[in-house]
């Protein structure tokens, strides 16, 4: 019998609504075909089986949360049942380090024979990631770095030929899509090459370096999770896994899923002793006997506990991080199930004044409340507005307009903007950024990806179209059109709407003058669109009635200045009033 | 936590264990009730161990050294030996340091009763006092310290004055002409030594083949090499077949492959083949109190036994039965008692023969390391390369480090030579410091000292010690 379980969705999303079932027992299913339509906090998605045979048993309702790795159904005569990763078939799992030591000096100490890695893979659900650490190795391959993630580009090298390493150090840093990772080694050595450069692309997998007479990283350590940079819930996310791999748990275990809240892995303080008292360790520890004393004044098993000191020997200092660490992400671990606990003012009996109704925050409108209230709270917000004689512009987009429509577009105002804005960010690369507080840099991204407010049903969703300075108008419409349409269909998946750089959201369609967009954190910038109406406007001596766009931009005071916010939107009221500023500036 | 003011603890046995606890209960503010069957703390490490022995081996490294200054152009005549006046400075010596404990016990408030003590339950005491009362007296906590006793083969049994254990031995009675030492142990060779020194004719009869069985053979080699000039006979992989009393002495039969002689008779007997726990104490079957198969007291690292109530130390917990363990425990007990988080945990508890040469080692031995099939380096000074060994006439000494290949970090250090009990101190510093050789070899070391030799070894271990030429060499 084989458990089909709700597979990895994406960045953040450990559960979602089960919208819709649509299987039922006795039926036949085949690899890949849709078996629910699950609503997550971004988006309704398809989930598509990982396993074939006949449904046996469905342990799902529909209307009922279903966590990440809850057994869904399990099926007879089944085949598969790896969960499968929604990045499995783009990531290459990295082989096993099959070469001989690369660096086997006649000095290196006989090395021993490495340890079985078979543990590793017949645990048919471990995710394939623990693969890349274990094992003696000579070398350090990138490991897995997250969902999603199968490369990055090097931005700093934190060791040369030389060095001495240690397990846990960091090493490089490594920007993804997602982030800026620092990279922790899992070997201790001394570097005998280092086989990338710095600005290079890097892949999972590949090697970094290569050690001379390298100590494998024992295996039954917790593994290090590399430190993401990254606000809130991702930064949650990873201390929560790590605490729970700490605890020698799987998420599975920590999170079981009937529970109706997800356990929280608690510090229990006796346990811990127990195990200290009862575990006999070969090899004496290399902490002072005041350290250790320390250790265990704090309930923590000084076998746990990292050593910075020569030999790994661990310092006071050393069991004082550690036990910060764990508090912190017992801490984050708390948190991280409900992401970003809003504090609110206790309400009022509203029931008090006359007859009420509750209804449950499902998915895309709490993590709507969720981002935006991490948005508005963090950024300090300042709108500017401003109009776009769009006379000129509406004859064009009327003439052009058959254009798009014969690939499948619509050629709208919205679509116009794309083009417009992507201009703008590449003459304005402050507003195509991030703010990293944490370490003090500002991340320009060298890429435009603008995502486009998109109204639904289900509330807000914010599609991103990818690389918009490299694509004409026809192109962006057919693609704005698609991606709305995918929105509203409940079709988009969660990568759709991931790595923007700056967002369009119009309004113009229902009416208004003017609004305060807020600005989608970590971007920096909104632009939002009202209804254009003809006005009066003082041209030539005279007033003449032209159709006019009025445009207000929200954007993150902390990196931008007003004077640069004002010629901003300038320039891009300009590109509207006058089409050929994209030809000759854009 | 616990308030440990308002604690009351018993511990039974006196001994450095024992003293230890109570003097830290005390300190903490606790009550405190010590019971030993003595008129003042101290055990067997005072009474009749650590200390008396340590007395006479002073006098025996006396002689010798005095016999050895002949070569440096210092004649003595041969002793003349008063073995009443050694007695009783020995006793002084011990009861100047008894009556100093009796003396702290009182300063510290603590009750010390002399008597002897048997469980009515887990937290009731059935005290009998010396003069005869009795009485039951009840504890928050009780510790038990009984330590341990000489062990006895059956078939070395004989009631007979010739026939004498460590502490009968320690009591100095007579000299005999000859003495069989049975088992080559430390207790054995450090009692053989001072009987050879005093003028006694000493063989040492052994089961397993080599002398000091658990040291490392690179330390016992020296000792070997001098105890062979010293004493009469080395008798290895031979066992004690029997003894029986004759009018003129012991008749020993031996059995092995190596016996030349069958039967030998001597003065004296010594059978000094290990020591064995005190754990048989009235009414402990009426507590929790789970004793293993070889009798010791089964505890964990707070050393708390299965019953909640009582906590255990020393040599009645088990090996290696060495006074400064079981006082490390007594205070390890007592802070758990106090409800602090702590733990029985040292990475090295020093093993100290006070034989001549001494004998001393820490942490990882090189025969512990080959029986788990762990990987080390091991670096060796010859004391033939020390200043100071030449000045003391004595160069047949080592030191050694044994050091993780990878880390470097010293495991354990060994030593043979003069002066190796007080040495070692520095390799146990290493060894929980979790120090690496470099820090050793950068740590300046005074000259001209034995203490150099360590040092050195550091150096030894990187192929750049001063005084060795070749980066391994054995003495």
């Amino acid at each position: 019998m084989t458990e089909f379980k709700l597979p990895e969705l994406g960045e953040n999303i450990d559960q979602g609504d089960l919208v819709r079932l649509m299987i039922a027992p006795g039926a036949s299913i085949t690899e890949g075909q849709p078996v629910m339509e699950l609503e997550t906090e971004k988006a309704i998605v398809e989930v598509p089986s990982s396993v074939s045979g006949t449904v046996k048993e469905i342990r799902v309702k529909e209307g009922e949360k279903v966590k990440v790795g809850q057994v869904i159904f399990t099926v007879e005569n089944g085949a598969g049942g790896v969960a499968r990763t929604a990045s499995a078939a783009k990531q290459p799992v990295p082989a096993l380090p099959s070469t001989p030591p690369v660096s086997s000096s006649a000095a290196a100490p006989e090395s021993k024979p490495a340890p079985a890695r078979t543990a590793v893979q017949t645990a048919a659900t471990a995710p394939a990631r623990r693969a890349t650490d274990t094992g003696a190795q000579t070398e350090f391959k990138l490991p897995e770095l997250g969902e999603n993630i199968s490369e990055g580009d090097l931005v700093r090298l934190m060791i040369s030929p030389g060095a001495r390493v240690a397990e846990g150090q960091p090493v490089m840093e490594l920007e993804t899509e997602k982030a800026v990772v620092e990279v922790p080694s899992s070997v201790s050595g001394v570097v005998k090459e280092v086989r990338v450069k710095q600005g290079e692309k890097v892949k999972v997998g590949q090697v970094i370096f290569t050690l001379e007479g390298a100590a494998a990283a024992p295996t039954e350590r917790p593994q290090h999770v590399p430190v993401e940079h990254v606000s809130g819930q991702q930064g949650a996310r990873l201390a929560f896994q790590a605490a729970i791999r700490a605890e020698g748990k799987t998420e599975e275990q920590a999170l079981p899923p009937d529970a109706p809240a997800p356990a929280i892995p608690t510090f229990a303080m006796p346990a811990q002793l127990g195990k200290v008292a009862g575990t006999a360790h070969g090899e004496p520890i290399p902490a002072a006997p005041h350290v250790r004393r320390l250790a265990r004044e704090l309930g923590i098993d000084i076998h746990d506990v990292k050593g910075t000191g020569p030999g790994g020997r661990i310092s006071k200092d050393d069991v004082k991080a550690y036990s910060k660490s764990l508090l912190a992400s017992a801490a984050a671990a708390i948190q991280a199930p409900r992401g970003t606990q809003l504090a609110q003012p206790e309400l009022p009996d509203f029931g008090k004044w006359g007859k009420i109704e509750r209804v449950s925050m499902r998915g895309v409108r709490r993590k709507t409340a969720e981002h935006l209230w991490e948005a508005w709270s963090t950024i300090p917000h300042v709108t500017q507005n401003d109009k776009a004689d769009i006379t000129e512009l509406e004859q064009l987009r009327a003439r052009f307009a058959p254009k798009a429509q014969e690939a499948g577009g619509k050629m709208t105002v919205t679509a116009i903007a794309l083009k417009v804005c992507a201009s703008a960010l590449k003459i304005f690369p402050q507003f195509n950024a991030s703010i990293d507080m944490a370490k003090e840099e500002i991340v320009y991204k060298q890429y435009i990806h603008i995502g486009v407010a998109v109204d639904t049903d289900r509330g807000l969703l914010v599609p991103v179209i990818r690389d918009v300075d490299k694509k004409n108008i026809v192109e962006l419409a057919t693609e704005l059109t698609q991606l709305s349409k995918k929105a509203r269909d409940k079709k988009l998946i969660p990568a759709e709407m991931e790595g923007g750089t700056f967002t369009i959201t119009n309004l113009g369609g229902i009416g208004g003058t003017g609004f305060s967009p807020i600005v989608n954190h970590p971007e920096v910038a909104i632009l939002g669109l009202s209804r254009s109406s003809m006005e009066p406007v003082w041209l030539n001596g005279k007033f003449e009635p032209r159709l006019v766009l009025p445009l207000s931009l929200s954007y993150d005071h902390r990196l931008i200045d007003g004077a640069d916010a004002a010629r901003f939107l300038r320039w891009i009221a300009e590109a509207f009033e006058q089409p050929f500023l994209l030809s000759v500036q854009g | 936590m616990t308030d440990a003011s308002n604690m009351h603890i018993a511990v039974i046995g006196g001994g450095p264990g024992g003293y230890a606890a109570a003097f830290l209960a005390a300190d903490l503010g606790m009550k405190v009730t010590l019971i030993d069957r003595e008129l003042n703390p101290g055990g067997v490490c005072l009474y009749r161990g650590c200390i008396p022995s340590k007395a006479l081996l002073h006098v025996a490294k006396l002689i010798e050294e005095a016999h050895q200054a002949k070569n440096w152009g210092l004649e003595y005549a041969d002793p003349k030996i008063d073995l009443a006046r050694l007695r009783s400075w020995k006793e002084g010596v011990v009861k100047k340091l008894t009556g100093g404990l009796g003396q702290l016990s009182k300063q510290r408030k603590v009750e010390y009763i002399q008597g002897r003590a048997s469980f009515d339950t887990s937290n009731v005491l059935r005290v009998s006092r010396e003069g005869g009362t009795e009485e039951s007296l009840s504890f928050d906590r009780v510790i038990i310290a009984t330590g341990s006793r000489p062990a006895i083969i059956p078939a070395l049994k004989l009631d007979s004055p010739r026939m004498m254990d460590s502490t009968s031995a320690l009591d100095l009675p007579e000299l005999p002409k000859t003495l069989l030492v049975i088992g080559g142990g430390y207790i054995g060779l450090e009692l053989g030594t001072v009987y050879a020194a005093l003028g006694s004719k000493v063989s040492v009869v052994e089961m397993l083949p080599g002398l000091l069985p658990g040291a490392d053979r690179d330390l016992v080699l020296p000792l070997h090499k001098r105890i062979e000039k010293v004493f009469d006979s080395i008798l290895l992989n031979t066992t004690v077949a029997a003894v029986k009393e004759e009018s003129g002495g012991i008749r020993v039969s031996f059995d092995g492959p190596e016996v030349k002689e069958r039967e030998r008779v001597f003065d004296k007997v010594l059978v000094s083949v290990g020591r064995k726990p005190n754990s048989e104490i009235h009414g402990l079957e009426k507590t929790q109190v789970r004793v293993g198969q070889r009798g010791f007291i089964q505890v964990n690292k707070q050393l708390q036994t299965d019953d909640p109530a009582i906590y255990a130390i020393g040599d009645v917990v088990g090996e290696p039965m060495l006074a400064h363990k079981a006082s490390h425990e007594g205070r390890t007990a007592v802070e758990a008692i106090a409800g602090h988080k702590v733990a029985f945990e040292p990475n090295a508890i020093p093993a100290v023969v006070f034989t001549d040469p001494e004998i001393a080692w820490c942490g990882l031995t090189e025969a512990q390391a080959q029986k788990e099939n762990r990987e080390i380096k091991v670096a060796r000074f010859p004391w033939g390369a020390s200043g100071r060994a030449m000045t003391l006439d004595r160069t047949e000494g080592m030191t050694k480090l044994l050091l993780h290949p990878q880390t470097e970090r010293v495991l354990g250090v060994g030593i043979v030579g003069v002066g190796a009990g007080e040495l070692i101190a520095e390799g146990v510093l290493a060894v929980e410091m979790g120090a690496v050789a470099q820090d050793i070899a950068l740590s300046i070391h005074p000259h001209p000292t034995l203490s150099e030799t360590i040092m050195e070894s550091a150096e030894v271990f990187f192929g750049t010690s001063t005084h060795v030429y070749r980066p391994k060499r054995s003495a």
